[in-house]
């Protein structure tokens, strides 16, 4: 396995790092109508269920016995995805952040995120596999400080001289959700 | 001193004390009163479908093994080893011959029995084994594929506690030829809350749903509940609620699953699938149940069931603040693959953790919540007379009936809530 993917130089990195930490920023900033505009309209956006299956004795020995993706009850599962979204959807989350009886988020949430670990793991054509991951801490008055972690697995595409984010795939680390609410931009 | 329960719910539970949903006595003895009487909901068929088949449930805070044995019955069982208390079983859901205690390595059956002490190869004395299984559910019954269980052998059979409750629930379970089937893991929500108040938010609280869900329910689904809307409560606790449209609507605006997100968004096939199911769903379930169009049930007394969101739903209590409420979506078992996995979305993209309507709902809990535990306001008990006396018979559909701001639906489960902790109270 290479280590290192030709195709990504410094720069190219770079300007995703750049990606990332702006649209962290904006999150962070209530600024989800702009944030919208970093989405394509195709977008897939997802966070798969996550169970905790029996352990197969034929792999035991092997990585595969513990992997993640064996947890996951992802799209392409036969299981409960937590999330399964399109522009759509995410829209209607948008507007529903700037009505006066948003009551999960009235007065809204103070986030803190920060995105980290950005490794690109393919590039074609004009897309780019990028893998992050976030810590986020979530406090509102009223109820307990909340702490989230997990990883994003993202397709991008280039847009002009900046990315519009054409998949997103999250993988919480919770076991149960002890949280308000899953239903963050995360 | 401790709280006595005649004065916690009043005679017709109109109004009932802060503490109901706070105190720590109280709590304990709902355990004694409902959870150890009392059918609670553990899962359904299609999710043991094969002998060796199980998964976890739970009846309020004891951890439960559901299994389907090697006599294709179906098994629940305390999931914990009779030697040292250990969970025997950690996996959510699978398919085993054996449920082995790490701790010693006792193993059981999938049906509860200890089948091996390894110790005892080394010993001449050998264990009576018959007598060391897990604790076996005393009771386990299904009906339409949906398994509950009870702790009191001489429970009334569960046909006979679910009750007319059958006739609601069956215009959903029976609207599809082959019924329904749950979809993979429940997703498990630990909320600061209460156990009752998801429960009673399912039960009949459709009011509050143009208030709280503002931000997203439009007018036009407020406008629909309340020319169209039922609350009924069908006795024993339970509650059902449900637009009857008139003889005349378009399938469209009858048809189940047409008003999500799922439905508007999910393509022709999709549509036309429901289309179809409608339009012969008066041969399965008769001419009344065809026009239901249902919003939210509870059965006492703690399973909800969503109609439009399709999903079942369990209020696992924690304590008195604490609840683990699991989601489980639903499809209909007939459908095909593809169209199952647009379907299995009803549920997801309106409620559970990340739904965009339940956070609002979770909000709600939490602060009721805080508010039933303040101090100086027990003079000021939450208020459920809305509507008292109203209900009144209907010709077409068994239990007492109005419309859907009749708070009805909580005074009788609280009724029977406060019957159940008086026969208790008094036990030392």
């Amino acid at each position: 396995m290479n280590n290192y993917n030709s195709a990504v130089t410094p720069e190219l990195q770079l300007s995703i790092e750049q990606f990332y930490y702006r649209e962290a920023r904006l999150l962070d900033g209530r600024q989800y109508q702009t944030w919208l505009g970093l989405v394509d309209p195709a977008i897939s956006y997802s966070m798969p269920g996550r169970g905790n299956p029996m352990v197969n004795n034929r792999e035991h020995g092997n990585e595969a016995m513990i992997s993640v993706e064996r947890e996951l009850e992802g799209l392409d599962s036969d299981g409960l995805p937590i999330r399964d979204e399109g522009f759509l959807v995410l829209s209607l989350r948008v507007e529903r952040s700037f009505k006066m009886n948003a009551w999960a988020e009235t007065p809204p949430a103070r986030t803190r995120r920060i995105v980290g670990n950005i490794e690109i793991t393919d590039v074609t054509g004009e897309q780019f596999f990028v893998l992050s991951n976030f810590h986020l801490f979530y406090a509102r008055p009223g109820v307990p400080d909340s702490f989230y972690a997990g990883q994003r697995r993202d397709v991008l595409v280039r847009d002009g001289d900046h990315y519009k984010i054409l998949k997103r795939e999250i993988v919480m680390d919770m076991a149960n959700a002890n949280v308000p609410t899953l239903g963050l931009f995360l | 001193m401790t709280i006595k329960i005649r004065d916690v719910v009043n005679n017709d539970a109109t109004l009932i004390s802060r503490r109901a949903w706070s105190d720590d006595h109280i709590y304990e003895l709902e355990k004694k009163g409902i959870f150890a009487k009392t059918w609670l909901f553990l899962g359904h068929e299609s999710q043991v479908r094969k002998p060796g088949d199980f998964v976890q449930a739970f009846m309020c805070e004891t951890p439960i093994i559901l299994s389907r044995g090697e006599d294709n019955e179906v098994h629940a069982m305390v999931n914990s080893c009779t030697h040292r208390g250990l969970p025997v079983c950690r996996s959510d859901k699978g398919n085993t011959k054996r449920f082995i205690c790490p701790y010693h390595n006792w193993s059981y059956k999938i049906d509860g029995e200890l089948a091996v002490i390894p110790q005892e190869k080394t010993m001449k004395c050998k264990s009576d084994k018959s007598q060391l299984g897990l604790k076996k559910v005393p009771r386990v019954e299904s009906w339409r594929g949906l398994i509950f269980g009870c702790f009191d052998e001489y429970v009334e059979p569960l046909e006979d506690h679910l009750g007319n409750m059958k006739f609601y629930l069956g215009a959903f379970l029976d609207r599809f030829p082959n019924g329904i089937e749950f979809v993979g893991s429940p997703q498990r929500w630990v909320i600061d809350a209460n156990w009752k108040v998801p429960m009673e938010n399912q039960l009949g609280d459709v009011n509050h749903g143009p208030y709280l869900h503002a931000a997203v329910v439009p007018q036009e689904a407020a406008d629909e509940i309340n020319e169209f809307g039922y609350s009924v409560v069908p006795g024993k606790g339970h509650g059902a609620t449900f637009r009857l449209m008139p003889e005349d609507a378009p399938v469209d605006n009858v048809a189940w699953g047409m008003e999500t997100i799922t439905g508007i968004l999910g393509g022709e096939e999709v549509q036309n699938y429901l289309r179809e199911i409608q339009a012969s769903a008066e041969e399965r379930v008769g001419p009344v149940r065809a026009r239901m169009k249902g919003l939210a049930y509870g059965v006492y007394p703690n399973l909800s069931f969503l109609w439009s969101n399709a999903g079942f739903k369990v209020s696992h209590p924690r304590g008195p603040g604490k609840v683990e409420y699991w989601s489980w979506s639903i499809v209909p078992a007939d459908a095909p693959e593809h169209l199952k996995k647009v379907l299995r979305n009803n549920h997801a993209s309106f409620f559970g953790p990340g739904g965009i309507l339940e956070q609002e709902d979770s909000e709600a809990w939490m602060q009721q919540y805080l508010g039933s535990k303040i101090d100086f306001a027990d003079d000021r008990p939450y208020y459920y007379g809305l509507g008292l006396g109203l209900e009144k018979p209907h010709p077409d559909l068994p239990g007492m009936v109005d419309n859907t701001a009749n708070e009805h639906y909580a005074r009788a489960f609280y009724l029977r809530w406060r019957d159940a902790l008086l026969a208790v109270e008094d036990e030392a």
